[in-house]
């Protein structure tokens, strides 16, 4: 196939490989991160060619805000995934971190407390809650010796149960005074998102610049041979669980903004949009490869076709099938390449 | 000749079970500096938990390990690497999605210089250089790239695995089946490279099925069968066919 070239070939045992200087057009074409910016690039054109209300500034902040809901989990989600697990809690958490949040809010809400402290404590509550789901699934992992997949598959139950449980089914909190806390905004930014975007831009520097990325790559890439490196490995793990909750965690927060409410369910299916953009991204599912800027942009592609579905009066219901597709073709692309590589 | 002087590193008695199978029984093995030391035997002779047990990637059941004479016990490989011991171990290998240097440096990154290493942030350039001069210094040659070690050849990526064990050792070099993967002219730079590092007063474990090199690069040889040691002699007392006898146990000696 045309990409085959690229890729180099093993070398032979003792002699240096020789590297075919790849040219300009097939090395862009079998780069995913050109490849995500073309595709969210002829998405936004083609919904803003049906209705051009979409490139307007409200509905650009509509888009951000769907964007901050996802992207925090994403990013959770991807360093999970590059140290070579899977959290398929992180929904269910931010829908519990919600739900316990909104309770206390309520009461500062009725107590005519200012929103910065009506904020600052709902975060802190959504904080902790995720971190304590984190600290759950590291030591069902670490002592239990559950693999990651069953660890998170028993909290997501717990937590999506604990959170019906609590709420008696119903959103916590939803009046008109709470409906219109954190949602300020600049321009077409909401404030959220712009808290979110620096977490985003913090997460990629850790990722990518950091020991602590350097050691979430270690491990997903062979677990004993960073362990044989002198690296605590069920220590890095649990932190990476840690980190996945919290940012779950916040992003119930992310949630109550935007709903103006505590909603049990409001997370439920998450996960798999989350690992969805991930996978959209590039990054792999067996652990150690992926960039974050992947994952961004798998993010922003979901969000801009399910949105773009919506403006475009498409019900809604065939949101899951439209994610399903760009799985399906981000996933086959990147095989096709791995492919083309192998067979060089 | 050796007794008057003290071990390096020396195993003491140690058992190891692995759930009811015996691994390793009362096995002592001791290490002297500037010497290479052969360890041998079949399949299941327990050579690789050996490693593992002097590497601290397991506990012994039973025995004592001593490190220039001192008791130590090791809680995981991060206290035998601080303690100066190296191991390449035989299904370790690298972290393939890595590059050369961050698989060189890894477990002991370098951070940057201020604020941003206290924050965690790595000296990525350095460490990509400093890693090539590390093995070259000491007789590895690679390729200079980015590229990730999944990229290079099975050759190359144990020629980084052996460069990075030895670079770093300042006592100790446990090395599981080195010259595996290896084509002959590989095996013949590694085992220059393992003579190389006895020469500075490193103390060498070298395991091998290939009996050849074990020939040619050891001092002294320990034959392992069943978890016991069962010959423990100058490498000048065997040749091809006693030593593979021995490991067998078709030749019995005393």
């Amino acid at each position: 196939m045309a990409m085959s070239s690229v890729t180099e070939h093993p070398a032979p045992a003792d002699t240096a490989p020789a590297q075919r200087p790849p040219g300009l057009l097939r090395s862009v074409l079998s780069n995913q991160h050109v490849l995500l910016l073309v595709a969210l690039a002829i998405l936004v054109a083609y919904f803003t060619f049906r209705d051009s209300v979409f490139v307007s500034t409200p509905e650009i902040a509509v888009l951000l805000t769907n964007f901050a809901s996802l992207i925090l989990l994403a990013v959770g989600e991807t360093f999970v995934i590059v140290s070579g697990g899977i959290d398929l809690s992180v929904g269910a958490t931010c829908g519990f971190a919600g739900v316990v949040a909104a309770f206390a809010m309520r009461d500062l809400i009725n107590a005519h407390q200012s929103e910065t402290l009506v904020l600052i404590v709902g975060t802190i509550i959504c904080a902790a809650i995720g971190i304590g789901i984190g600290l759950v699934n590291a030591a069902l992992m670490n002592w239990a010796r559950l693999v990651p997949f069953v660890a998170t598959l028993a909290t997501l139950g717990a937590a999506s149960g604990l959170s019906l449980v609590l709420s008696g089914g119903v959103p916590i909190g939803s009046d008109s005074a709470a409906l219109g806390i954190g949602a300020d905004q600049i321009g077409p930014f909401p404030y959220m998102f712009l808290v979110v975007f620096a977490i985003v831009v913090i997460s990629w520097l850790y990722l990518h610049l950091s020991r602590y990325g350097r050691y979430t790559y270690a491990v997903g890439s062979n677990a004993f041979a960073a362990r044989a490196a002198g690296i605590n490995v069920r220590r890095h793990l649990t932190s990476v669980y840690v980190l996945s909750g919290l940012l779950a965690g916040l992003t119930g927060m992310v949630f109550y903004i935007r709903l103006g409410a505590g909603a049990p369910t409001s997370g439920d299916g998450f996960e798999l949009i989350a690992i969805a953009a991930v996978v959209i991204g590039g990054v792999s599912l067996f652990g150690g490869v992926g960039r974050l800027t992947g994952t961004i942009l798998g993010a922003l592609i979901l969000t801009v076709v399910t949105s773009g579905l919506i403006i475009s009066n498409v019900s809604p219901n065939w949101n899951q099938v439209a994610v399903a597709i760009c799985i399906a073709a981000a996933a086959s692309l990147q095989a096709l390449r791995v492919l083309g590589r192998r067979q060089s | 000749m050796t007794g008057e002087r003290q071990p390096l590193y020396e195993a003491r008695h140690i058992d190891k079970n692995y759930g009811g199978v015996v691994a390793l029984s009362d096995v002592s093995v001791s290490l002297y500096p500037g010497e290479v030391l052969g360890l041998v035997g079949d399949n299941g002779a327990g050579k690789s938990t050996l490693v593992k047990v002097l590497s601290g990637v397991h506990n012994p059941d039973a025995g004592q390990l001593l490190l220039d004479g001192v008791e130590r016990h090791w809680k995981s490989p991060h206290d035998t690497i601080e303690a100066g011991v190296e191991t390449l171990y035989q299904d370790a290998g690298l972290a393939e999605d890595l590059t050369i240097g961050s698989n060189v440096f890894l477990g002991r990154e370098k951070a940057k210089p201020g604020l941003l290493g206290k924050l965690g942030f790595l000296a990525q350039k350095d460490m990509e250089r400093e890693a090539l001069a590390d093995l070259e210094r000491v007789g590895i040659t690679v390729p200079p790239s980015k590229r990730t070690v999944s990229q290079l050849s099975g050759g190359q990526r144990q020629a980084v695995a052996i460069g990075r064990a030895i670079a770093w050792a300042r006592k100790v070099i446990l090395l599981d089946e080195p010259t595996n993967h290896l084509g002959a002219r590989q095996a013949v730079e590694v085992l220059s490279v393992i003579r190389a590092a006895k020469d500075q007063g490193l103390g060498v474990i070298f395991i091998s099925h290939t009996l050849p090199h074990v020939l040619q690069v050891t001092d002294r040889v320990v034959v392992l069968r069943l978890g016991k040691v069962v010959r423990d002699a100058a490498t000048s007392q065997f040749d091809a066919e006693s030593l593979l006898g021995t490991i067998t146990g078709l030749l019995e000696t005393a």
